[in-house]
């Protein structure tokens, strides 16, 4: 059911790149809200609802978190609200609190499906031949939290399993979760050094070495290509000509160009659901198979027999 | 639980510290404030606030910001006004009670979030440093002089005058002998 990710990696990487340069790029409130509504609806197709939920609500709380924090800090802006200590907390400055905080959780959110996508062995593909180190350490990077989780997960376990944990005072809780981090750290230092050796040992980046891969770089992948560069450039093209220009201090920019050229923003729009469209071209056709099979005469046949 | 309970006291003190610590004030309460009135004996000061450097830069700084509202057309944001001189006043006291009269924003950074001690202005009436370039920024001088000190540090005298201006070019559009200084200490 990934239709996604069935592309070449080369591809995967290559609109990652372009999604996050655009997201962090423009500060536009519509590409952002664009980018992540585009995020979360991937997302969505590709892990479990109820994890999906869990991240939400996490992530709810940082987008929370970051937009508060602006205000405080930063003073610009013509509509003030109120004083604070004698600081004024305008209206501006907490705008772009959202803003900046709808990036954020954005890129966020790609990132998640970017681990879920493009997987180590694919990263490593793409970019172990050409730069075998920096590969190495990026993919190690990429997936050191992931790891991290599932090893706090394994001690936690074997803790409870020992008995530990049996408090039900919150306090003992926090400190033995303390107790288990600091474990995990040291572990991870040391796996990532013993790891790093074992592929030196197994002669990574070798230049004879050679690895099988079952990846193909078909027609499809070359068309996507020509499609993700064409909507990328007319983006950028917007972007030089200040088509997405928007201002927060000293006052907010009202939306009169964005529906002038609503045509270019159409193509960040095109660009941000293109995954999330691919799965569900990829479901319905799954679907529709499935019925097709059903109907079959062969299967109509068992069942009278 | 013991441990529990103490938890939760510390989680109320720091409620309770940051609570004490905030004062909210609406904009109405903030401008709201109490000028001395200039009698006979009382000394006094002036003080002013131009953009005059701005006016020939004007395609240099944001276009959010090339407006009346921000950039007045004569480049006066505070005319020169007078005002009575507390003592022990220094720039920095006298310009935030000039722009709290005269309800102009004000943005700064304080003494203490500096290695330098002293205030920094970062901004006034939206018109922030580096608006007009890298060389861009608050400048301030009493009685014609550029004071080698921060705003706060200036103690004032009697009959000063003060102008705060703007400079796009570290001062030398505002008559600042800046190179001069700088080849011969």
């Amino acid at each position: 059911m990934r239709g996604f990710a069935t592309f070449h990696p080369f591809v995967l990487f290559l609109y990652y790149a372009m999604v996050l340069i655009i997201t962090m790029l423009m500060l536009h409130p519509v590409i952002l809200v664009l980018s992540l509504f585009g995020s979360l609806l991937f997302f969505l197709t590709i892990a479990p609802l109820r994890q999906f939920l869990l991240d939400l609500g996490f992530y709810f709380l940082v987008f929370l978190l970051v937009a508060i924090t602006n205000p405080l800090f930063v003073h610009k802006g013509e509509t003030i609200l109120f004083f604070l200590n004698d600081d004024p907390v305008t209206l501006e400055a907490i705008v772009y609190g959202f803003v900046i905080a709808t990036m954020l959780v954005a890129v966020i959110f790609w990132s998640k499906s970017f681990s879920e996508i493009l997987t180590t062995d694919k990263f490593l593909y793409v970019f172990g031949k050409v730069v075998p180190k920096s590969a190495l350490v990026l993919s190690m990077a990429f997936q050191f939290i992931p790891l991290f989780k599932r090893q706090i997960k394994k001690v936690h376990e074997a803790q409870k399993t020992l008995g530990l944990y049996t408090s039900n005072s919150i306090t003992d809780r926090i400190l033995g979760g303390i107790r288990v981090f600091n474990s995990i750290l040291t572990w991870s230092l040391e796996s990532s050094i013993h790891r790093a050796d074992a592929m030196k040992a197994r002669g990574y980046g070798l230049p004879k070495r050679s690895n099988f891969s079952l990846y193909k770089f078909e027609k499809r992948d070359l068309g996507m290509i020509v499609a993700l560069f064409v909507m990328f450039f007319v983006i950028i093209f917007a972007y030089i000509k200040q088509y997405f220009a928007f201002n927060y201090y000293p006052a907010i920019s009202d939306f009169t160009d964005t529906k002038q050229y609503f045509f270019y923003f159409l193509f960040v729009f095109m660009l941000t659901i293109l995954p999330f469209m691919m799965e569900m071209k990829e479901n319905l056709l799954w679907t529709f198979l499935k019925r097709k099979i059903s109907a079959s005469p062969i299967r109509n046949k068992k069942n009278v027999s | 639980m013991r441990k529990d309970l103490l938890l939760v006291a510390v989680i109320v003190l720091i409620g309770v510290i940051l609570f004490k610590g905030t004062k909210i004030q609406s904009v109405e309460e903030y401008y709201l404030t109490h000028i001395d009135d200039i009698t006979r004996e009382s000394e006094t000061i002036k003080i002013s606030i131009r953009v005059d450097a701005v006016l020939e830069h004007l395609d240099k700084i944001p276009e959010s910001l090339r407006s009346e509202k921000y950039i007045p057309k004569d480049g006066i944001i505070l005319e020169e006004t007078e005002y009575v001189l507390r003592p022990g006043d220094t720039v920095f006291d006298v310009l935030l009670r000039a722009t709290r009269h005269h309800k102009i924003p004000f943005d700064y950074q304080g003494s203490e979030e500096n290695r330098f001690g002293s205030v920094y202005i970062k901004g006034i009436n939206h018109l922030y440093e580096y608006d007009c370039g890298p060389l861009s920024g608050w400048m301030y001088t009493v009685n014609g002089e550029f004071p080698d000190e921060g705003v706060s540090k200036y103690k004032l005298e009697d009959g000063d005058v003060i102008a705060i201006q703007y400079t796009c070019d570290l001062g030398r559009d505002l008559g600042h002998p800046y190179d001069e200084k700088e080849v011969n200490p």
